[in-house]
């Protein structure tokens, strides 16, 4: 961790018609640094990835990336800074090959255009051909199985490897800041381990590479962030390490509800 | 790592005697279908060999290793492949006999065939539903006609201009495409189709429901469209003159597809088909390529739309209603949605079939209703299903 | 002057009624589906037939029932297109329940084509227009220079009270319950018990006779029906509803409303206006789907993501 913010969230909020799904929640994330994001269902964890990548518009507050205001950009163009995400539910092109998703994982960083594809298309075509290869080396550095099928369809995936081909996908546009929303849902404990491991591979090779990460397994809430952040009812409700969240009433009481929290 | 090296050098492998014999046996067997089933009158002999392709593809759905052979024998001899085709099509109208009403459907099919490809980059590879693709075809053929009959300008250059300002209209189609989606858009594209429709019949300078006659052939080195093709002794029909030129825009229109499919742009397009928000989260501008969508259908309908309205010389609105719109989206439903092969011959097939069996082709548009609907419930992806890209010899 | 005002006042607001009663069964079907039933115009439509068909063989049997038989043949043409919309969504359309939009859209446009050949070939001579009568033949003069056909009033009264029942309908009675119990949640009302294949058939009946009794009245307007009057009496329609925002009632009445009114004034001032309707439909359709992708009266849905 080197100690300066990458991507900061100052007074986010957003209305829905009367409801209010996020209310003035300011974040850090420094660089090199994993931030976990827990709270019970509903709690507006997926809004505020939503918020962060330009998917929706927030009613009031900033996002920043390295001091640049991404607010009022479209989704692509936050891509294109260098900020990636994974989708709660997994959202792969699920009628290409695995090659294929990670290819277009690389849409921001290649370049040609209709007259190149048209009238160059050696080019066009060597450039591709260029970032199959390195779609190529990169699923076989997120998982050899993976690279293995790389020919398949997305859709023939077992769920583990689904998750890692997000990952793999996320990590395609050469992003300064990963988020991942919930990876392990659907995932058994071995399932788990393995992707707290490829986590770990990830970052040991990309250590300037800042992940938020939304999670509700609490194995992986343990072992991986560096600090966690807790959101209850669209609000930030504590922040620190892992060790100390947990301990608090406050949190026990979001996660257990107040009788229960009294008895633990 | 091994196993893939080995699959890699498998698709690197050169091609073997077997190779050159699948693709000229294919192609020649194709050539020839096509031959009897354009010059057959006996509706027996039509169902014949329609039956002759069923049989063909039903073999080719139960014994998938053969239609792998195949394939691979193309990816191998693709040199021998074009070539071979190439004079196949140079070749054809001399087999026909001087039959200038095959010489016609042929025309008619390949014309359509463009249209199909053009429409398939919206509907086959980024899923936009687009019924204005007739109203594109329309645009280019009164452009090239009007310059054509008022300023006398000849047919090479109304051919650009008239793709210029279809263009300019198919981008027009597409910026709602930036705020509407699925039903809604649909309804835009279906207006404007009528809309275009509707302007063409009741404006003055486009001849109103009469439309425009007396558009002149387009001439090349001094050769009129018009005239027979003499050449060493043999004579070709003077429609032979626009078979080859439409033979052409089809070649134009499969490179043209195949370039796009095979970059940046078809993979942005797939995926914005596949799923538009996580399209928009890989950093993709998924309006800009809507809208190139949009843009790529009307210049290559308006190619084919010029190409119409200079060979039969006279062109009115009834040429390009919705209805046309519907027929060409029926083509790349039955023939496969992002599948070249496939659209065209869905094209040939859906063109043919009602002049064919002529006792029935008062019920044209119902069988193509109904034709859609079956397909959509029965075999959606159509007669050729889309591939996987391969990307060979790069690792 | 002002003869003349109400007496296009008065072609307004039937024009409007006629486009309601069919464009509301769009809204509805959209609600509840979820996917734009675009042959709802031609179904619509096919009632005009069906009536003549029913009148011939009624003027067959008995002579001299001339109005009570029309009457008669009208309630078995909305009968009958109401069963028709049902048995369409049996044959078709339940079988793109979960499918992707795009793909029931396009079946249902080639399901409108296959529909209108099938009543131009049925019907003998049924690719001509065939003439159609006008349902009441009385007029009255209230004012000088101002006349207010019976057939008017009968438009607008029973358009009223179709969309009054439908309301109440809606509103008050335990299928409607189910109709809005499906159209919001139709996992959530599987889980109560409610069958959606039954609230899906039940719509499908309703929007199809209202949608008759429209192409009835639409066709008595004209003076003379068309196998192909289905597309643009389906474009009219689905305009209203989209104007008015899918999935809103009143927004499809008062889409209606608009595209009447706008229809009225191009009639009324241009030269040649008959030919250029939909043109200026169309553009008030594209206008609206620019400035307020949802409609007048419909919500921006958030995307889950």
């Amino acid at each position: 961790m080197s100690g300066h913010a990458v991507l900061r969230g100052e007074g986010l909020t957003i209305r829905f018609g009367g409801l209010v799904a996020m209310d003035d929640v300011d974040f850090v994330l420094e660089a090199g640094e994993i931030l976990g994001v827990i709270g019970p269902n509903g709690a507006g964890k997926s809004t505020l990835f939503n918020l962060i990548t330009g998917l929706y518009r927030p009613s009031a507050g900033k996002v920043f990336l390295n001091d640049r205001p991404l607010n009022g950009l479209p989704a692509h163009r936050i891509v294109q800074m260098g900020v990636s995400r994974t989708f709660q539910s997994s959202r792969l092109f699920a009628d290409l090959s695995v090659l294929d998703n990670v290819i277009i994982g690389m849409h921001s960083r290649t370049h040609s255009g209709v007259f190149d594809a048209l009238l160059r298309p050696s080019k066009a075509r060597g450039e591709l051909q260029q970032a199959a290869a390195k779609a190529g080396d990169l699923l076989r550095s997120v998982s050899a199985s993976l690279y293995d099928q790389r020919e398949r369809a997305a859709s023939e995936l077992a769920q583990a490897d689904r998750r890692r081909l997000e990952i793999a996908r996320a990590l395609a546009a050469e992003p300064k800041v990963l988020l991942l929303d919930e990876p392990s849902s659907g995932m058994d404990d071995r399932d788990t381990d393995a992707l707290i491991a490829d986590i770990r591979g990830i970052t040991a090779r990309r250590p300037e590479l800042s992940i938020m990460i939304i999670e509700h397994d609490m194995r992986l809430v343990a072992e991986l962030p560096h600090r966690v952040m807790v959101i209850e009812y669209g609000r930030k409700i504590a922040e620190g390490s892992f060790q100390d969240i947990r301990n608090m009433p406050r949190v026990q009481e979001a996660y257990l509800g107040r009788k229960a929290a009294a008895h633990a | 790592m091994n196993m893939a090296t080995a699959l890699d050098s498998g698709r690197l492998t050169r091609p073997t005697f077997s190779d050159f014999a699948i693709v000229v046996a294919s192609e020649l067997v194709g050539a020839i279908l096509l031959r009897f089933f354009l010059l057959a009158d006996d509706w027996r002999l039509v169902g014949g060999i329609l039956l002759l392709f069923c049989v063909g593809f039903a073999v080719m759905q139960i014994r998938s290793d053969w239609e792998e052979r195949i394939g691979g024998a193309f990816s191998r001899a693709s040199r021998l492949a074009v070539g071979l085709a190439i004079l196949l099509v140079l070749l054809f109208p001399l087999a026909l006999n001087g039959n200038t009403y095959a010489l016609h459907l042929l025309i008619v099919s390949q014309l359509y065939a463009v249209l199909a490809i053009a429409l398939n980059f919206q509907l086959g590879s980024a899923n936009i539903p687009n019924f204005a693709t007739g109203a594109s075809y329309g645009i280019g053929a009164y452009v090239s006609a009007l310059l054509a009959i008022h300023f006398d300008i000849n047919f090479w250059l109304a051919l650009p201009a008239a793709a210029v300002v279809a263009t300019a209209f198919g981008f027009l189609l597409g910026l709602p495409s930036m705020r509407t989606r699925e039903s809604y858009l649909a309804l835009v594209t279906i207006a404007f189709g009528v809309v275009i429709h509707q302007l063409l019949n009741n404006f003055d300078w486009t001849g109103g429901p009469n439309g425009l006659v007396g558009i002149p052939a387009p001439s090349l080195f001094g050769h009129s469209f018009a005239s027979p093709i003499l050449l060493g002794g043999i004579k070709l029909p003077s429609q032979a003159n626009f078979y080859y030129l439409s033979a052409v825009l089809v070649g134009i229109a499969i490179i043209s597809a195949q370039r796009l499919h095979g970059s940046r742009i078809g993979l942005a397009w797939n995926a914005l088909r596949a799923d538009e928000l996580a399209a928009r989260c890989q950093g993709i501008n998924v309006i800009w390529y809507k809208v190139l969508a949009f843009a790529v259908d009307a210049f290559l309908a308006a190619f084919a739309g010029t190409i119409y309205a200079f060979y039969i010389s006279f062109i009115s609105p009834d040429n390009f209603t919705f209805l046309v719109s519907v027929t060409i989206m029926t083509m790349v439903i039955v023939g496969g949605m992002d599948n070249i092969l496939g659209v065209i011959v869905g094209a040939f097939l859906l063109t043919m079939l009602p002049e064919k069996l002529r006792a029935f082709s008062d019920y044209r548009i119902l069988f193509f209703g109904i034709v859609v609907i079956l397909f959509l419930m029965i075999r959606p992806q159509g007669l050729f299903p889309q591939r996987l890209r391969r990307y060979g010899g790069s690792q | 002057m002002t003869a003349e005002l109400m007496q296009q006042g008065l072609n307004w607001l039937t024009l409007g009624c006629i486009y309601a009663l069919i464009a509301v069964g769009f809204s509805l079907l959209f609600g509840v589906l979820k996917v734009i039933h675009f042959s709802h115009g031609d179904v619509s439509l096919v009632a005009p037939f069906v009536a003549l068909a029913a009148l011939q063989g009624l003027s067959a049997s008995a002579s001299g029932l001339s109005a009570i038989g029309l009457l008669i043949a009208c309630f078995i043409a909305v009968v009958a297109t109401g069963i028709l919309g049902v048995v369409l969504d049996w044959l078709v359309i339940r079988r793109f329940r979960d499918a992707p939009a795009m793909m029931a859209l396009v079946a249902t446009v080639a399901l409108g084509i296959a529909l209108r050949e099938s009543v131009g070939h049925l019907f003998p001579n049924g690719h001509n227009p065939q003439p159609f009568p006008r349902l009441i033949e009385a007029d009255f003069n209230p004012t000088e220079g101002f006349t207010l056909p019976a057939f008017n009033l009968l438009v607008i009264g029973s358009s009223i009270v179709v969309v009054a029942l439908l309301f109440l309908l809606l509103r008050h009675t335990p299928l409607g319950v189910r109709i809005r119990a499906v159209s919001q949640d139709r996992e959530a009302a599987r889980l109560m018990a409610i069958s959606p294949s039954s609230v899906f058939r039940a719509t499908f009946f309703i929007t199809s006779a209202v949608g008759g009794l429209g192409g009835l009245f639409y066709a008595s307007y004209a003076g003379v029906t068309r196998f192909d009057f289905g597309i643009q009496a389906g474009l009219i329609g689905f305009s209203a509803a989209v104007v008015g925002g899918l999935g809103s009632m009143p927004g499809a009445i008062i889409g209606s409303l608009l595209i009447a009114g706008l229809d009225t004034v191009v009639q009324a001032t241009l030269p040649d206006g008959a030919s250029y309707r939909l043109v200026f439909a169309f553009l008030l359709v594209i206008l609206v789907l620019v400035f307020r992708p949802a409609g007048l009266f419909g919500s921006v849905a958030v995307e889950k993501v």
